[in-house]
């Protein structure tokens, strides 16, 4: 009784079975908070390459797909993207978490400063040292800024789970991008913080990179001391239903 | 037993049997009860419990450790992507009458007319 109900309603209000139909559309991990965009509109497609491409080059989906975009709306590609070899996400998601007051200038100054900072110390250091110890010293900036966020990622983290009337900091896996926003997030309150009040931003930030390169200093020390909790408070992690 | 009928329970001068007094109108809210959520339990613990004690040995430094973490990573994302195939199955797939979240939605597009005009 109640199936032939539920087929009546799904053709009224329009949606076939078998089509993905926009209204009860499962929020997926692409979807941005309050977007003013309705669900018909279609993500723009920034890439040199695809469109240099000749004619007599496209496939029949390819064309088809051209045809397509003719007729449908688009949304709006943000004035951050670019096509551009030098462009890093993980650069520019920093740049935006160092950004203070929309002032998106001065926070890319900054980076790029830090950038020059750390690849001047480590030529310094290239030139100051012996053949053998050459090969080792890793000179690329952006090599360098990679893998010290990436030293500086937690495994592990807590969260406050509330039980009996209590919280209890409770051990849970993250997720990758919550990791990688913590090693960020780290790495900049350190630098705003703990560091003398005449040291500029691009100085300060040169050296804990340099230090989270080699596995040492204090933000490697934070993520020490949180994975500490978590072992220590290992009996609650059966707090978690997830 | 049954549930005991709702026959001649307003209370007027002419019901000698108990009768109810609610406290609100008798009228239908634009709104479903949720269903009771099954509970879960937590996952990944024995991986995290190896990785935990590999840290004890090790002084805690992730180089010594690189094959725990990456057996626990691989456990999160499995029990994540298993999540989310339960969740879409929930919302895609209701044998029978329509999920609780949906006839809400509904009911919102359609309320109840206490009203007559």
């Amino acid at each position: 009784m109640a199936a032939p109900v539920l087929k009546a309603l799904r053709s009224g209000l329009g949606l076939v079975p078998g089509v993905p139909c926009a209204v009860w559309r499962v929020p997926g991990p692409a979807q941005v908070r309050w977007s003013r965009y309705g669900p018909e509109f279609r993500d723009p497609l920034v890439d040199k390459e695809h469109y240099r491409k000749p004619e007599t080059e496209l496939t029949e989906e390819e064309k088809y797909d051209q045809e397509l975009k003719k007729t449908q709306l688009i949304k709006a590609a943000p004035a951050t993207t670019t096509c551009s070899v030098f462009a890093d996400p993980v650069i520019s998601k920093f740049t935006n978490m160092m950004m203070k007051g929309g002032n998106k200038i001065l926070a890319r100054s900054l980076v790029t400063q830090t950038l020059e900072a750390v690849k001047r110390k480590q030529f310094e250091k290239y030139h100051a040292a012996s053949a053998e110890e050459q090969a080792t010293i890793e000179r690329n900036p952006y090599i360098i800024f990679h893998q010290a966020l990436k030293n500086c990622e937690p495994v592990i983290g807590l969260v406050p789970i509330l039980k009996g009337g209590h919280f209890y900091q409770v051990p849970v896996p993250l997720p990758d991008r919550r990791r990688r926003f913590l090693a960020m997030k780290w790495m900049i309150t350190e630098c705003r913080d703990n560091k003398h009040r005449r040291t500029l931003m691009p100085e300060k930030l040169s050296h804990e990179l340099l230090q989270a390169f080699h596995s040492q200093g204090p933000v490697i020390k934070r993520k020490q001391d949180m994975h500490k909790m978590a072992e220590a408070n290992r009996a609650l992690a059966h707090y978690r239903w997830w | 037993m049954a549930t005991p009928s709702l026959r001649g329970r307003l209370p007027r001068l002419a019901n000698p049997r108990k009768t109810l007094k609610p406290n609100k109108p008798l009228i239908l809210a634009n709104r479903v009860g949720e269903r009771r959520r099954e509970k879960g339990e937590a996952t990944c613990i024995t991986e995290m419990s190896v990785m935990m004690a590999c840290w004890k040995e090790n002084e805690f430094r992730d180089s010594a450790c690189k094959k725990e973490i990456q057996d626990f990573f691989e456990c999160a994302s499995r029990t994540q992507e298993a999540r989310k195939m339960r969740s879409i199955q929930d919302t895609l797939g209701e044998s029978g009458s329509l999920s609780p979240k949906k006839m809400n939605k509904l009911l919102q597009r359609f309320p109840n007319k206490p009203h007559l005009s």
